[in-house]
């Protein structure tokens, strides 16, 4: 092609798109949220903040072991189940896994008194033990997601005798002293975290919003220039709407966890020491010893690789295996990269134990 | 040679991109210091202190108003939304109930849990 009919094409393009961006721009701001978690489930149990989903299988014949998803606490569970053909629950259905989600609601003013043990120490064992019911199998897989992942291991420490036989951890920060910016922002020396806890009784989604964006600033005003520019690629766009409706569904958190979580886990550090107790018991790492697998992300902003990367070195178990793949916090779960790179990687590690 | 030949959107795409990595790092620099550290909790601690004492204050006013204050509206709130779950949990349990026989007959069969992993090619 010459370089004139080259550039020829060029100009058809970028006047297309411009065209396409403008009759699009309008039908974007005219249109409501897009739906999300579309994967037909039902709510087994329902406890206030806390919800137990089980995702309707769609196969004959399905592993023995049910896998449970453990979701932050701070966010949605629907990253999990995007939209179909982005849902890594659905892609998990697909191959014949019984799949189960903890997820959580805003709190409300009378959970404020919910401390880090009532996660650990009741929430996630009655979930288990409704599975249990539900399924009619003992044993049971978890799959926790940053700060799920943290309650996940902090139970899987204190309930070393079982039922739970593999644990897979996605960007799960067990060195808090690593964890860059949160660290300094969240000092001892600075913060009057009692009197925040007392004055607001639930800290509000903003104070997370805002602290995560604070991380990366321009990362909103450069997504926004990049929808601009791919407004006439509806894939984009959807992808984009599901991803912000996620980001901006941010949840609050009771005082007394975040109060339990701040002084526990960021100043003291006591998971990573192996002196963390709950209810009495010692939450050392070094008691697990059933299979695990730690995923992180080379580019973390939220969880830093320096701060899930000891993971592996702190527990008892042998069967271990370590995933650093390259991508965000989010990224690693959701979106093109997520399927291609993480979503095999933890099913392949997956189907062998769940039988 | 192609590689120099100019692509709009790919440029603009690049440039949204180095502006957003430059500008995140310059801000971490700034915000990655004791000093801001320091500054935003006072800010916030100032921020809570106000809140808190505004609160109060309106909440005395209400009060000798005979009004709600905002605590009582929200936790009032939170009653009516835990009536609404009762009310949607027993409309589920009698829905349930008085369609029992016909799910039954039609009841889908739980999958068998005997799923085996697919067998890895050899290396």
């Amino acid at each position: 092609m010459s370089e004139q009919s080259q550039l020829a094409a060029q100009m058809r393009e970028l006047v297309d798109k411009t065209m396409q961006r403008g009759v699009k721009g309008m039908d974007y701001i005219q249109s409501g949220n897009t739906p999300v978690g579309l994967t037909p489930k039902e709510t087994i149990y329902d406890r206030g903040t806390l919800q137990l989903y089980h995702y309707l299988p769609v196969s004959d014949e399905v592993y023995r072991i049910p896998l449970i998803i453990v979701m932050a606490t701070t966010n949605k569970g629907f990253l999990f189940d995007l939209m179909p053909g982005q849902s890594m629950v659905e892609y998990l259905l697909g191959l014949g896994f019984d799949v189960y989600m903890i997820d959580w609601d805003p709190p409300t003013m009378r959970e404020r008194g919910l401390g880090l043990a009532d996660y650990t120490q009741d929430f996630l064992p009655t979930c288990i033990e409704k599975v249990q019911e539900d399924s009619g199998v003992e044993d049971v897989n978890i799959m926790g997601y940053c700060q799920g992942g943290v309650l996940s291991l902090i139970y899987a420490a204190t309930h070393p005798e079982g039922p739970l036989k593999n644990l897979v951890c996605l960007t799960t920060p067990v060195d808090s002293h690593k964890m860059g910016l949160f660290r300094l922002w969240a000092n001892e020396e600075f913060m009057d975290l009692d009197n925040m806890v007392e004055t607001l009784g639930i800290i509000p989604a903003e104070f997370i919003t805002n602290s995560f964006e604070m991380l990366r600033p321009a990362q909103k005003a450069a997504g926004q220039l990049r929808l601009w520019d791919q407004l006439w690629n509806d894939d984009f766009v959807k992808s984009y709407r599901a991803f912000q409706r996620w980001g901006d569904e941010t949840l609050p958190l009771p005082g007394e966890y975040h109060r339990d979580c701040t002084k526990e886990l960021m100043w003291n550090n006591n998971l990573f020491k192996g002196e963390l107790l709950q209810r009495g018991k010692l939450a050392d790492l070094k008691n697990i010893t059933i299979p695990l697998m730690a995923v992180m992300a080379e580019h973390d902003h939220i969880a830093p690789y320096e701060s899930t990367k000891p993971l592996l070195g702190l527990v008892g178990s042998t069967d271990t295996n370590e995933l650093a793949l390259k991508g965000g916090h989010v990224s690693l779960i959701a979106g093109p990269n997520a399927m291609k790179r993480m979503w095999p990687r933890v099913s392949d590690w997956l189907e062998e134990r769940s039988v | 040679m192609a590689d120099d030949k100019q692509n709009p959107p790919a440029d603009f795409s690049e440039l949204v991109t180095q502006w957003e990595r430059n500008f995140n790092e310059f801000s971490n620099q700034i915000m990655g210091t004791p000093e801001f550290a320091k500054s935003m909790n006072q800010f916030q601690n100032m921020q809570m202190e106000y809140q808190k004492s505004f609160s109060e204050a309106m909440a005395r006013q209400l009060s000798s108003l005979n009004m709600p204050s905002r605590d009582d509206v929200v936790s009032m709130g939170e009653q009516l939304t835990q009536i609404d779950l009762r009310l949607s949990r027993i409309e589920k349990a009698l829905e349930k109930a008085n369609t029992v026989p016909e799910k039954t007959a039609t009841k889908r069969k739980a999958p068998a849990r005997t799923r085996k992993p697919p067998s890895k090619p050899e290396a």
